[in-house]
């Protein structure tokens, strides 16, 4: 749920699945949509001339069940919270770090979190952080340093929260000053999900993705949101007064997915180490930072980029910030069923 | 060799070419449309256990589905929506079926019902998104008001609930009711009409005694086929119906995709479709009775 997906409207999203299938049989990746941008992979068409074969996923859960159901694939591109299950049904399989040539330069504390006993079973390739965004000529700065306000009455009506239970239950998780999800109690869950039932009250519509966003926040119908980091760039750059504070005093937080290695094959493998390999170049990090407006897997090409990454809202902030790892899947589950349950005005 | 002679006699029978005949269309039927629903039923009585699904039947995701708070409130919010949807197309479309029944000469009926299918060419998600921009919070109807100093705040009780949900859906199942109206109204034989004139009857009289009686088994008609999909729709209340707006389909699909209870989900399913299969045959049983009455 946590990815590019965010940049693109439902109807693209069904566009791009219908014509997004390339030439090369010869790697074939599980994508979401508009991933099959070539600035994403130079090196892999410089080495062998052509675009990977792509299909795409509108939901990860629609990709998962596709895997289970045999679909062959090379690649797939999962969020944090979908690789346990997914390694548990066996549709992905650990990765050969020696085949990944800048493996020592990917995010260290994302690839360990996937090193699994058997192996490591994701290369972090994009992440972004999720902050309280606001209108900064409709509403003062003073009433947004702290994410209660998402509770104010004076909003009511007026927020917006994303339909996405990962970044809804890190939001509540913060606000009820639970700062690592995975150290979560039950008295943790229940404060939290009663948390955002008062929330729901306020909120005017749950964004799907990032364009719906912009046109609620564009035409000043929502003030104040739970968004990503790329909401506050781009519609800054359409000369909107947007601003996300990460810095409120509860915290913000951060999401990143990844390249999984699937086990039911299309191919050998050499051509999906390519890609990998393709996908790791500082280049891309480059590319993908100044253009998407996401943040790369190549710790080492990060740093090297310094302020745009900080101006894109990737930088290091001084508050708690809870980052989307992997939790307990019971809990998840329960959060998922929880979050439909409030969303219905339960 | 009386058994081969048999069968060449029955190959040669009516009864041999009919089913040779109907046999690839019902299998057809059989394997696209009975076997899935079959699995359907199935799973409803199965359990999803995280990865594995547990294969001894048991009738709790029916319990679930009945019973909890929640999904009651969805089903009677997904009916209530429907039936809304249901009479405000119907009671928007019969005008216009009637316009081009009686008032267009009968060279440009034709012309007219492709005219009225025209907004009907572009994409249903198109739609979707033209209606938000319409009522959006600086949307058309939101810019005019303003403009005309009639309201000082946007409304907002006509974008993201169920108002839009309702208008969204009457707009884009419109042609859908107007046809079958058309047709009923077209079979009215028109010597009836001025017989009820002859006898003393106005108007307006003579529209609730003649015409809409008969037209009414196109009325009908209308409202099942209106009915039936809309109450499986979850891509309008998805996209216009904001926090409050979701209906059994979206808790339909939810259950098969992101909560991952695909047995909780067929259940959901499997009770909607015999509540609208219930409400259908209402509708069918008093279109019966209607046209027994009158015969």
């Amino acid at each position: 749920m946590n990815s590019g997906i965010r940049n693109v409207a439902a109807g693209a999203a069904i566009l791009a699945a219908s014509s997004a299938w390339a030439a090369d049989e010869g790697l074939v990746v599980l994508d979401w949509p508009s991933y099959d941008d070539e600035f994403l992979f130079p090196g892999y068409i410089e080495k062998h001339g052509d675009m990977p074969s792509f299909s795409m996923f509108g939901e990860e859960e629609e990709a998962f069940q596709k895997l289970r159901a045999g679909f062959k694939a090379d690649l797939a591109h999962p969020c944090s919270q979908s690789v346990s299950k997914w390694r548990e049904a066996g549709v992905i399989e650990p990765f050969d770090p020696s085949r990944i040539e800048r493996w020592d330069d990917v995010n260290a504390a994302v690839k360990e979190a996937f090193n699994f006993d058997d192996g490591y079973y994701l290369v972090p390739a994009d992440w972004g952080t999720t902050s309280l965004t606001y209108r900064a000529d409709l509403v003062d700065e003073s009433e947004v340093q702290s994410l209660q306000v998402f509770l104010d009455p004076e909003y009511a009506g007026r927020v917006s929260i994303g339909d996405n239970v990962d970044d809804a239950y890190a939001l509540a998780y913060l606000a009820v000053g639970q700062t690592d999800w995975t150290k979560a109690t039950e008295e943790d869950f229940q404060k939290a999900s009663d948390w955002l039932r008062q929330a729901h009250q306020n909120v005017r519509a749950y964004w799907v993705d990032g364009a719906e966003l912009a046109q609620l926040m564009g035409s000043g119908e929502v003030l104040i949101s739970w968004a990503w980091n790329e909401t506050a760039v781009t519609m800054s750059a359409d000369g909107h007064n947007v601003v996300s504070n990460r810095e409120t005093i509860e915290g913000s937080s951060d999401w990143f997915c990844g390249y999984a290695n699937v086990s039911n094959q299309a191919n050998d493998e050499a051509k999906a180490y390519d890609f990998i390999n393709a996908w790791m170049e500082p280049r891309v990090a480059d590319y993908l930072v100044n253009v998407w407006g996401y943040g790369h897997g190549n710790a080492t090409a990060m740093a090297d980029l310094g302020d745009d990454a900080i101006n894109v809202g990737l930088g290091e902030v001084s508050v708690p910030v809870l980052s989307q790892v992997p939790m307990d899947h019971n809990l998840r589950e329960r959060m998922i069923a929880e979050f439909e349950v409030i969303k219905a005005g339960f | 060799m009386p058994n081969s002679s048999r069968f060449a006699k029955w190959r040669r029978s009516e009864a041999f070419r009919g089913l040779a005949l109907a046999s690839p269309p019902f299998l057809y039927a059989l394997t696209m449309l009975a076997a899935p629903l079959a699995a359907v039923v199935l799973f409803s009585f199965w359990t999803q256990d995280y990865l594995t699904l547990d294969r001894t039947p048991t009738w709790n995701n029916y319990k679930t589905a009945w019973t909890e708070a929640i999904y009651q409130a969805l089903m009677l919010r997904s009916l209530k929506v429907s039936a809304l949807v249901t009479a405000a197309t119907v009671i928007l479309s019969f005008p216009i079926a009637y316009y081009v029944s009686f008032r267009v000469s009968p060279r440009r009926k034709t012309l007219w019902i492709f005219l009225i299918t025209i907004p009907f060419w572009t994409s249903y998600l198109m739609r979707i998104f033209l209606w938000k921009v319409i009522l959006g919070y600086n949307g058309v109807v939101n810019g005019s008001l303003m403009g005309l100093g009639l309201i000082e705040e946007p409304l907002t009780f006509i974008l993201y609930n169920q108002n839009a949900v309702i208008l969204t859906l009457s707009h884009a199942w419109a042609p859908f009711a107007i046809l079958p109206i058309f047709v009923a109204l077209e079979r009215i034989d028109r010597s009836l009409l001025e017989a009820s004139e002859d006898l003393g009857d106005g108007p307006v009289r003579r529209f609730f005694r003649v015409t809409l009686p008969l037209a009414m088994p196109g009325v009908l008609a209308a409202a099942v086929i209106v009915f039936i999909p809309t109450i499986g729709d979850y891509v309008t209340p998805r996209l216009v119906g904001g926090p409050n707006g979701l209906l059994i389909a979206n808790m339909i699909e939810l259950q098969f995709k992101k909560a991952n209870n695909a047995p909780l989900g067929a259940a959901l399913a499997i009770s909607a479709m015999l509540i609208v299969t219930i409400i259908s045959i209402i509708f069918l049983w008093l279109n019966r009775r209607y046209i027994r009455s009158r015969a």
